[in-house]
Parts: C-alpha cells; sequence; structure tokens
C-alpha cells in the first residue's frame, strides 16, 4: 500500500518538456500494446503515463523501464489521443540526468538554454587558464602544429583528468539511480542474477532493441551509424594519444587511423543526417524536439565539423587553424565531459538500467 | 351502419405478377359465381394499375358495390390502390401465399385458391361498417404531471401549439433539480467555460403563457375515464376537477438514497453527493483537495445495475467549480469508466486540459474519514497495487432513482401507476415507440422513464406532448392511436348475454375495462388498442369488433369446403397474428418457399384475439389440425399487445379438455411462435406440423 502524493510541479514540467496533454490520456493502454519492449508483467509505458499524469515524482525518477524504452516512438504513433508517451518517457529521463547530476548545477547548466553562454564559457576559461598557465596562448608562427598551441601531454593529461574527475561524479548519480531502482523495482523472488554484461553488450552492439519497432525504422540504422562511427573515433583517438608517447605524431593522411577517423567522421554525417530529417519530418512520432535533443545534435555534429575542418586546417595551412582547433576542444568538451548529464548521458543510464533488468529477469 | 339487406358484392381477380399463370382464373370465378349467387366478378391483368384500378372503381359505382374482394396481392402490398370509401374491402392473397409457393395447375392449388376467395366472401358477408367511437365530451386539454424540465418543457410545447395545458406540480416551486443547478455544461461543448442557468427562462416563459394553467403545491387524487374524457380530480388547498384528453407523465428521479453508501464514507462531513455538492460549492469555502468517486453506487448489481448516464458529466462539471473557485485546489476523480455520450466528450477532454485535475480509473475499497482529512483507499489502478489518496473531502457521484407514477392516482383495474420496467422504470416503449405506455393517452417523459440528461429530457418533454396531442387528434375522430392507428372499429359488447364472468377486464392488458362491483364490464373504448384478446377471451362470445367477430371467423372457417377423409386432402387451418407471422409468411412467399397447399389462412388481430369457439367450428367442421402461429411472448416482449400469445396458450391448457370431450387427439391444436424476421422458421413450423398431423390421420368428424 503506498500513499499517493501529487507533484503538480514536476507534472507541470514533464508537460513543458514533452508538449504532451498528459490529461488527456485515457489509460487505454494502446501504448503498452504496441510497444515491442514493454514486459509482459506491468508493461510501460501506460503505468508511466498514469504516473505522470498525477506528478508522481517519486515513482517515475529511479523507474527502471523509462530506460528500457528505445524512444522508437510506436506509442506516439498509435496513441489514439495524441498523448505521446515516447514524448513524455523522453521528459522524464531528461527530469533523471538533472535529477541524479552532480554536482547539481551541472545538470542544469546542460538543461536549460538560458545556461548555455555559462556552459560554453566553463571550456572557454578552462582552456585559457591552462594555455596561459603553460604560456602558450597565442597564435604561433610557421606551418600549422597543433602542439605549439597546445603541447599534446598538457591537453592529454588535463582533457583525461577533467573527464574522470567529471564521470567520478556522474558515479555516484548512477550509484543512488541503481539504489533507486532496487526499492522501486524490487528483485522477485528468484532474485538477482549475476550482472549479465555480456548479454547487454550483445544487445548494445547489435542494436536489437530497436528492431521491433515500426514507427521509425531508419531510426535503428542512423543508430547503428552514429555509434559505431563515434565508437571508432574515440578508438582512433585513444590510437592518437598513444602515438603522441610514440613520436609519430601527427599522423598522416595515409595512415590507416586517419582514414578510418574520416570514414567514422562521415558515418555521423549521415547519421545525423538522418536523426535531423527525422525530427524535422515525423511529428507524429516526435512530438516535440526539445533543447536537449537539438543540444547533442548540435554538439556531435559540430564536434565532428570541428574536427574535419582542423585536419584540412593542418594540412592546408589555413590561417585560422588554431581558432577551429580552440573551438573543436570547446566542443569535445561539451560531448566528453558534459555527457553524463546531458542526454548523451543515457549510455551510461541505460546501460546500467539495461544491467539492472535483465538481472532481475525483466525483460 | 350497412344494412344486411343490401349486399352487394364483388370479387376482383387479378391475374398479373404470377397469379395468371399460375391458376385458371377463369374457372375461379366460375367456381365462385356458383357458390355466391348474384356476385359480380371481373378481372384484370394488373388491377393495381391506374386503368386496373379504374375499372375496378368503374364496377363499384355501375353495380353500386358495398363489399368487395380482391384476389390479388398481399394486403401489406398496395392498401391504398384497394381502398374506396364506404367500401369493405378484403384482400384474398393469391400472390405472396399461392402464386409464387404453390404448383401451377395443380388441383390442390385451384382448391386453395377457391377456398381463400370463399373465406374472403364468406367474411365480407359476415362484417359490416361502424360509426367510430367518440367519447362525449371530448376534451383537447393536456395535463402535464411534474413541473421540473421535461414537464416545463412539455407544457410549453403543448401550449405553443395551441393546447391549453394544466401543469401540475408537488412542490411550491417549478424547475425540479435542473431548477437548482448552479452552472450548466456549456452549450458550445468544445469550450471548458460553463454555462449560466438558463432554466429560468424556460419558467417564465410557462408562467408567461396564457395557455398554462400551473397549479403548484398541488396534488393528484385521482385520473379516471379515457382519452379525450379524463376526470382528473386534482387537490392544493381545495379539491377541483379538470377534464383532460391526454397526459403527460414527467414525474422525474430522485437520487440514489445515499445513506445505504456508508462503505463510500456518507454519513461523514467530509463526505457529500453531487446534489449537496451542488449546494455546498454555492455557499461554503472550498477546501484544497477533493476528490470526486465517479459511479457511486452505480453499475453495482447491489445497489443500482445501470449507469445513470448524467452523473460523469455532472462530477467533470463540479471539478471545474472546485478550481474556479479555488484556483489552488487539486481535483481527484476516481472513475470506472469516464462515460461523456454524444457532444460531452468534448467538455471532457476540456476538463482533462486542467493539470489539476487527476484522473484515475480504479475501485474504490475504503473512504475512512480521519479527522484531518479523508483517507481513500483505492484498488486496480495503474497508480499502484492498492494506494491511498488523502482529500478533505470526498463527492459521490450518485445515480438516479425514477420516482414512481403511482402519483397519478390512474383509476384503472390494473393499478394506480405507470406499468414498470427494469429498475422501476416507468413503461415508456411500448412496441418500440418512445413515450407510448400501456395505459393509451397516457405519455411517460424524461427520467421517470429511463436516465437521461438535461438536454434529453427537454427532448423528451417535446416527444411526449407531441405523442399526447396525437392521440387527442386520434380520440376525436374516433381512431385507434397506436399500433393499429386509424382504425375506427371498437369492441361492441352484447350485453344482455353478459354473465359478469370478468374475464374481459381481466385479461386486458391495457385496462381497458373498468367493472362494476357485480363485476359488469365497462368498456372505455378510447383505452382500447383494438386487439381483440376480450373477443377471445369471452365464454358468452358477446364482444366483437364491426369487422371482426365470431360470425366473422367463424363464417371464414366453414366457407372451406372440406374433402372427405377417402380423398388423402388434409385441411390445416392456421389461425396468423397479423402482426409478426403474417408478414412472415409474406416474406416466405417472396423467397418463393415452398408452401403447402393444405393450409387455410386466417389472420387474426393477435392470437390472443382466437376464441375457443372457433377451434371447435373448425374441428367439427372437418380440419384435421389447427396451427396457431404469433410473436413471441415473455418479458421483453414482442407480442405487440403483451400478453395475447402467453393467454393463448394459457387457454390452450383449457381447450385440451374440449379435445377430450371430442376424443380427439391433443396434437390436433397447436400454438407456435415467430419472429417476423424468420420466415425459414415459419415455414418449418407449418411443414412440421404437417408431417405430424399427416401420422394422426384425419379428423373423426370430417365426414359427419
Amino acid at each position: 500500500m503506498s500513499t499517493i502524493v501529487t507533484d503538480i510541479a514536476f507534472k507541470r514540467e514533464l508537460v513543458r518538456l514533452s508538449g504532451a496533454q498528459l490529461n488527456q490520456c485515457m489509460q487505454c493502454g494502446n501504448c503498452s500494446a504496441v510497444c515491442s519492449l514493454a514486459p509482459a508483467e506491468r508493461p510501460f509505458p501506460r503505468k508511466e503515463m498514469v504516473w505522470s499524469g498525477w506528478g508522481l515524482k517519486e515513482k517515475l525518477i529511479g523507474n527502471v523501464d523509462i530506460w528500457l524504452c528505445h524512444q522508437c516512438g510506436d506509442c506516439s504513433s498509435y496513441c489514439p489521443r495524441d498523448v505521446k508517451p515516447a514524448d513524455v518517457i523522453s521528459a522524464i529521463r531528461q527530469k533523471s540526468y538533472q535529477h541524479y547530476a552532480r554536482p547539481r548545477f551541472l545538470g542544469k547548466l546542460v538543461s536549460n538554454p538560458a545556461w548555455l553562454p555559462l556552459a560554453v564559457a566553463i571550456p572557454v576559461a578552462v582552456i585559457i587558464a591552462i594555455l596561459s598557465l603553460a604560456g602558450t596562448f597565442r597564435i604561433p608562427d610557421g606551418p600549422v602544429d597543433y602542439s605549439s598551441f597546445f603541447p599534446h601531454g598538457l591537453l592529454n593529461a588535463t582533457f583525461s583528468a577533467i573527464t574522470l574527475l567529471f564521470y567520478l561524479l556522474a558515479s555516484f548519480g548512477i550509484g543512488r539511480f541503481w539504489k533507486d531502482m532496487k526499492r522501486q523495482t524490487p528483485p522477485g523472488e528468484a532474485g538477482m542474477k549475476r550482472l549479465p554484461v555480456f548479454t547487454v553488450l550483445g544487445e548494445i552492439l547489435s542494436h536489437s532493441n530497436f528492431s521491433g519497432c515500426t514507427s521509425r525504422k531508419p531510426g535503428r540504422y542512423a543508430h547503428l551509424l552514429l555509434f559505431y562511427g563515434f565508437a571508432l573515433l574515440i578508438l582512433v583517438t585513444l590510437y592518437a594519444i598513444w602515438a603522441t608517447f610514440t613520436d609519430h605524431y601527427p599522423l598522416p593522411l595515409t595512415s590507416t587511423f586517419k582514414i578510418m577517423g574520416n570514414i567514422a567522421s562521415v558515418m555521423i554525417y549521415t547519421a545525423l543526417g538522418i536523426m535531423t530529417w527525422q525530427r524535422l519530418s515525423n511529428k507524429k512520432v516526435f512530438g516535440k524536439s526539445g533543447y536537449s535533443d537539438w543540444l547533442l545534435l548540435a554538439a556531435i555534429g559540430l564536434l565532428t565539423l570541428s574536427g574535419t575542418m582542423v585536419q584540412l586546417a593542418r594540412f592546408g595551412n589555413w590561417q585560422i587553424a588554431y581558432h577551429l582547433y580552440f573551438f573543436h576542444l570547446v566542443a569535445v568538451w561539451f560531448v566528453i565531459m558534459y555527457l553524463p548529464f546531458t542526454k548523451l548521458g543515457h549510455i551510461f543510464y541505460r546501460t546500467t538500467a539495461m544491467l539492472y533488468a535483465r538481472s532481475i529477469g525483466r525483460k | 351502419m350497412t344494412g344486411a339487406a343490401t349486399k352487394h358484392m364483388a370479387l376482383a381477380v387479378c391475374t398479373g405478377c404470377d397469379i395468371g399463370r399460375c391458376i385458371d382464373t377463369d374457372q375461379l370465378i366460375d367456381a365462385t359465381g356458383q357458390a355466391f349467387q348474384g356476385i359480380t366478378c371481373i378481372k384484370h391483368g394488373s388491377l393495381c394499375s391506374p386503368d386496373g384500378q379504374a375499372g375496378l372503381r368503374r364496377t363499384v359505382m355501375e353495380k353500386k358495390v358495398d363489399r368487395l374482394a380482391v384476389a390479388a396481392c398481399s394486403p401489406r402490398v398496395m392498401t391504398s390502390a384497394f381502398e374506396v370509401d364506404g367500401l369493405l374491402v378484403e384482400r384474398v392473397n393469391l400472390r405472396e401465399q399461392l402464386a409464387w409457393v404453390m404448383e401451377p395447375g395443380h388441383e390442390d392449388t385451384r382448391m386453395c385458391a377457391e377456398d381463400q376467395v370463399a373465406m374472403a366472401l364468406s367474411k365480407l358477408d359476415a362484417i359490416r361498417t361502424n360509426d367510430p367511437y367518440i367519447p362525449d365530451p371530448v376534451s383537447s386539454d393536456i395535463l402535464v404531471v411534474g413541473g421540473g424540465i421535461t414537464g416545463l418543457t412539455s407544457a410549453l410545447e403543448g401550449a405553443r401549439a395551441g393546447y391549453r395545458v394544466h401543469l401540475v406540480e408537488r412542490s411550491d416551486r417549478l424547475g425540479g433539480y435542473a431548477g437548482r443547478i448552479h452552472k450548466l455544461l456549456p452549450e458550445n461543448l468544445d469550450s471548458a467555460s460553463l454555462k449560466e442557468p438558463d432554466l429560468y427562462k424556460l419558467v417564465s416563459e410557462v408562467t408567461g403563457h396564457p395557455g398554462v394553467e400551473i397549479h403548484l403545491e398541488t396534488g393528484i387524487r385521482s385520473i379516471s375515464g379515457e382519452p379525450g374524457n379524463f376526470e382528473v380530480v386534482i387537490e392544493n388547498s381545495q379539491v377541483s376537477t379538470l377534464h383532460i384528453g391526454a397526459v403527460v407523465a414527467a414525474t422525474g428521479w430522485k437520487p440514489y438514497a445515499p445513506d445505504k453508501l456508508a462503505a463510500l464514507g456518507y454519513g461523514s462531513g467530509r463526505v457529500k453527493t453531487l446534489e449537496e455538492f451542488e449546494q455546498y460549492v454555492q455557499e461554503e469555502q472550498l477546501p484544497n483537495r477533493i476528490m470526486f468517486i465517479l459511479c457511486a453506487g452505480s453499475r453495482d448489481e447491489d445497489h443500482l445495475a445501470y449507469c445513470s448516464t448524467f452523473c460523469c458529466g455532472a462530477a467533470l462539471k463540479q471539478a471545474l467549480y472546485v478550481r474556479e473557485k479555488n484556483p489552488g485546489a487539486e481535483v481527484y476523480i476516481v472513475y470506472r469508466d469516464i462515460r461523456t455520450p454524444g457532444f460531452q466528450e468534448g467538455f471532457y477532454k476540456m476538463v482533462q486540459a486542467d493539470d489539476a485535475i487527476f484522473m484515475t480509473r480504479g475501485v474504490v475499497e475504503k473512504v475512512d474519514d480521519q479527522g484531518d482529512s479523508v483517507a481513500v483507499t483505492v484498488s486496480q489502478s495503474l497508480l499502484d497495487d492498492l494506494v491511498t489518496i488523502h482529500a478533505d473531502m470526498v463527492v459521490l457521484a450518485t445515480g438516479m432513482v425514477p420516482n414512481t407514477t403511482t402519483d397519478l392516482q390512474l383509476q384503472y383495474r390494473l393499478g394506480k401507476g405507470l406499468p414498470e420496467l427494469e429498475y422501476n422504470f416507468s413503461d415508456s416503449h411500448f412496441i418500440c415507440f418512445p413515450y407510448e405506455t400501456r395505459r393509451t393517452g397516457i405519455y411517460a417523459a424524461g427520467t421517470v422513464r429511463a436516465p437521461m440528461d438535461m438536454e434529453m429530457s427537454r427532448e423528451d418533454g417535446a416527444g411526449a406532448m407531441m405523442k399526447a396531442i396525437q392521440s387527442i387528434e386520434c380520440v376525436k375522430r374516433g381512431e385507434a392511436v397506436h399500433p393499429r392507428s386509424g382504425d375506427t372499429t371498437w369492441t361492441e359488447l352484447y350485453m344482455e348475454r353478459c354473465t359478469d364472468c370478468k374475464r374481459c377486464t381481466e385479461e386486458c392488458p391495457f385496462g381497458s375495462y373498468d367493472e362494476t362491483e357485480k363485476g359488469t364490464p365497462l368498456p372505455n373504448p378510447a383505452r382500447c388498442r383494438r386487439c381483440g384478446i376480450c373477443v377471445g377471451s369471452c365464454p358468452e362470445r358477446v364482444i366483437g369488433f364491426a369487422d371482426f367477430n365470431i360470425n366473422s371467423v367463424s363464417a371464414m372457417i366453414k366457407a372451406v369446403s372440406m374433402p372427405d377423409e377417402f380423398e388423402e386432402k388434409p385441411r390445416i387451418l392456421v389461425f396468423v397474428c397479423e402482426n409478426d407471422a403474417y408478414p412472415a409468411l409474406d416474406a416466405a412467399g417472396m423467397n418463393r418457399l415452398k408452401f403447402n397447399p393444405f393450409i387455410r389462412i386466417i389472420p387474426v388481430r393477435c392470437l390472443g384475439s382466437i376464441n375457443k369457439v372457433w377451434v371447435s367450428d373448425a374441428l367439427s367442421h372437418g380440419y384435421d389440425g389447427i396451427l396457431q402461429i404469433g410473436c413471441k411472448p415473455g418479458d421483453n416482449y414482442q407480442c405487440h399487445f403483451i400478453q395475447g400469445s402467453e393467454l393463448n396458450e394459457k387457454r390452450g391448457e383449457n381447450l385440451q379438455e374440449t379435445l377430450e370431450t371430442m376424443m380427439l387427439e391433443p396434437e390436433r391444436i397447436r400454438t407456435r411462435f415467430v419472429e417476423i424476421t424468420d420466415h425459414h422458421g415459419i415455414m418449418a413450423i407449418i411443414n412440421e406440423y404437417m408431417e405430424e398431423i399427416d401420422l394422426i390421420g384425419p379428423n373423426p368428424f370430417k365426414s359427419m
């Protein structure tokens, strides 16, 4: 037996973020019926729609099911009242990033366009501070050599340290999330299994959870392209960091890794193109694309674009090479450092939720 | 009345629509001419064509014909083509029930045609025209009982149509429940702003109309008499008598007694009904958390099993009151289903747009007043398996219970009120006609007959008034109202032979007969539906209509020529109810289902109108079996006269004695029921019966 305490402010936040008229839900359950991912027992998203309508924050934040949703949009397509369950679930996830963000202001920083100047100002200030301390904060002469602007060792050390710091902070949030899931969706009588890491990894690598979707078939391929493009770029970046130690950096255009990086960029451009086109054209499935959606698409797009430009500038000895490089570093910060607090945080939260769900047999 | 001395009969035979191909019509005319001396016979290739009709009318004029048999298609078609003023017309169905379904040129087919024509002519010989019955004096004034929204609308519509209306209201004010309502659902249901109450407009229109006389704080002491001539005794400070033509009963509803809802917390000061809250809103400050429990005591076998249709809309409206009066308040609505019929759906969506109104499906398990708040336990919701919601006040959306109609104080032997249907709602759909009750000239309207909202009540008030007016106008012309609309015959009783056995007064489903203390029937012909159940009931055979009576049917029975037992041509008499069974036979004919040529069909007004004497007449005439086919009896009656089929079955049990004394097998009489749509079924009934009679063998009275 639980006591219901309405939180109208939270309900209004969800309405604002999703653009869905939550009250118009008539609890018919079409959404749960068409969802290819909803478990047979206590399926989502119908119950989440009712909880949202009552502003039951306690039940929604830390709810494992909202992370099992892969936002394919079938529920929204088939909703007879046009209440857009997919967007509501997405809004709950956004509130979750903010809820678990530590320090809290990092969550706020990337969730509201009003804070965007500050969100940009922080990496700008930090990079200027590092460069000023290193004494390299000026445009170097001669052929383009980025290490003369930001020494590679220093770059790798500071950026890695900051990333690790941010992720460490985020891990506390993840820990609390795990506890919340356990409280709200306790394991059944069978108890918890050992963490099914390989099962979940398999699901992620194959994107099998996207396969049942009918409303947004291209979405699966776009996400696959983006996922593997991103993974490839991380691999290339790690190799590049290693290369700075072995002194054969920068890599020539013919380097296998350079080629891989450029292929990855093309994959990402393609993916972003599909995603943007879908968001703009398919209003039934993507009811309301919000700030967090566009911020992520823009950040990844600018990161990749600036990376390509930086590369071209090096080979072409462009005047603005160092400005582009500076811009690229800020974009890196946005995507990588802010990752746990933006929509990209689903990499952590969804993976965690999938691990939990599969370990208690929820599928 | 046409004198029996100057009978000029004629037979018109149509040879169109396969009739001429199936039988030799010249031979038919010859045979008829021999059997009925002096008869005029004509035939035509298409009797219903302009040429055919002109010829027919010319013959009628020239030969001064006053009784005409038309041997053509079913009487259910081409009715106006063969109607001639002042002329008794009998149709012989040679098309649907003969030419289309029997073997052409066969001797049995010929015999059937000759018999059917002879039956019609014998009937014509036995019937007469009559003067219509018109009550004297006849009044066009209309009594409306109940001054709620239905009664007010009804009264205004009647007065506008030019009738004088007496509006009787028990309380000291007009308006009923609708008059106590704070605000109404928006007129344009796409808008969430509630409408100011406007019933006062209707009230002032009614009070201002010179055609309406309002009797407040008035009860009815008695209603006696018949349509067109009701004597209504009303009583307020003094007793007075009104002369009334028709009555609209709009006695309304009351809320379901909330005392029975202690399980939902009623009894606590924090728990109110919709009606109580409607008042409360206008007078008191509203707390911050208010819960509405829908279907409180509705759609529940332990309380009201039905849906009252208005409560969801009313609760949604009251939710808006709360939000308007206390913008900081939250409203919780626990429902089983939200039912917002028709255009109310738009209003429902508007209410949903208010995000401080929280709704969930659920079943309320417990309502517990904890002093500072009410804890409501809800199961079967999606919120959780079992949840508690705290509210400062709970409103129970209780349903509608019809008021009794015994207040009408009808002086009928069948009771003081209207008959009641399921859940005590008054009769109002007598054979599928809204407002029509089994009490002729008395129409039920509004929530007394079914749960409904204000708009429907207005419609009902107007509709019932139209029926009341129709009834008065029919009575003034001496016509039956419904279902035998336009019938001007009526039950005539030969009182000298009446033994006061009371069977007619007891069996009439419409309470047409009053009776003296001694039991002598006092007919009220304007109450009569002309079904003839009393004709069937009378052991002394003193009741009859001018065109349907003991003699007319007996004459038809005896008109059939009876082959002797060695010819192996059995004869089965089939009494067919003209409401459903006869149309089913016609449909069988249209579908060309084979008819047995040994049957002889006599349509009757109702199975209940079949008199025992016809059965013994038929048996002594030599029929081998008698089959009676009528509408299905039972609570959800299909029988157009409610009890006709049932009575026929009951009387059949008594008939078995007659059979025994005649030493006849019980199977020689059979009653069966059929639906109007079941033309295959009616054929099966007849064919099975034929086989059975074949096995029993011929009627031993045949050769006598």
